[in-house]
């Protein structure tokens, strides 16, 4: 994740906003359904190419990501504003 | 919930290929997310209008605050309850699903704890893309947004717009830049402490 992020987010709303302004609306639902298959699939296949060294590892790291979302979630529930 | 099914499945595939054959596709995730995120910008320009930035506005700036103190407790609780140091809990916790970050800055510490920095937050980011589409049906798609933490900007974006649809998309990116913007100087800062 880094900030070259914003390179094809800017083109692609400039592109988008040009597009709305000639009165063209293409339906990208599917070009963009096949590219994110595509996405999860490579990370998949980073994700399984890590070496887990031990149960302790996997076990802790789990529930690090579950109890960090949740933590997220029940704040995001429960604090009004 | 056809196209879950789809995403569960090329997850799968993907796993099991990386585990079993660990094949080299170089920056083939990279440019499929570049491929993503443009085509997100393409769709927020052809639909953008006014009023949805200024209907935006609270939720935006108060839901990363949410995300990432939320996410800080449930990393001190695992913490607490696995009798960790608790400086390491609020570091991963802080790292809100940013892995590539957190794991590499912890490691300078502890290569343990920087290899459960990552992977936790590797996790969290594959336990967004499974759970959000599942948990909306019972909570708003605004607050679901809190688990992908700062993964929200680029990863999970195009999960996150799919499914919550392209009102979600802009609050999402919004969520995420905060946090991202944020947590390159948090964590170093915890870490110092």
């Amino acid at each position: 994740m880094n900030m070259n992020i914003f390179i094809p987010l800017i083109f692609g709303v400039v592109l988008g906003y040009a597009l709305k302004n000639r009165g063209k609306q293409p339906n990208l639902e599917r070009l963009t359904g096949l590219a994110l298959l595509l996405m999860i699939f490579f990370l998949g296949v980073k994700t399984g190419k890590v070496k887990i060294n031990g149960i302790w590892l996997l076990g802790t790291s789990i529930l690090f990501a579950l109890l960090t979302a949740g933590g997220s979630l029940l704040l995001a529930l429960g604090v009004r504003g | 919930m056809r196209f879950l099914y789809l995403v569960l499945a090329s997850l799968t595939a993907g796993f099991l290929v990386g585990r079993f054959y660990s094949p080299d596709f170089g920056n083939a995730y990279e440019i499929m997310l570049y491929i993503m995120i443009f085509l997100i910008g393409v769709d927020l320009g052809l639909n953008f209008r006014v009023g949805e930035l200024r209907k935006m506005d609270r939720k935006a700036l108060t839901l990363p605050v949410k995300t990432l103190v939320g996410s800080i407790l449930g990393g001190l609780g695992v913490a607490l309850l696995l009798s960790i140091e608790p400086k390491w809990g609020v570091v991963i916790g802080a790292g809100c699903g940013w892995y590539s970050l957190t794991g590499p800055l912890i490691a300078q510490y502890s290569a343990v704890y920087g290899a459960v920095g990552f992977l936790g937050n590797l996790f969290r980011e594959v336990l967004t893309i499974i759970i959000y589409p599942v948990i909306i049906r019972w909570v708003s798609p605004e607050d679901a947004v809190s688990i992908g933490g700062a993964t929200t900007m680029d990863t999970t974006l195009p999960i996150i717009s799919r499914f919550g649809g392209r009102d979600v998309a802009l609050l999402t990116f919004v969520h995420g830049f905060i946090l991202t913007s944020i947590e390159p100087f948090l964590l170093p800062l915890i870490l110092s402490l």
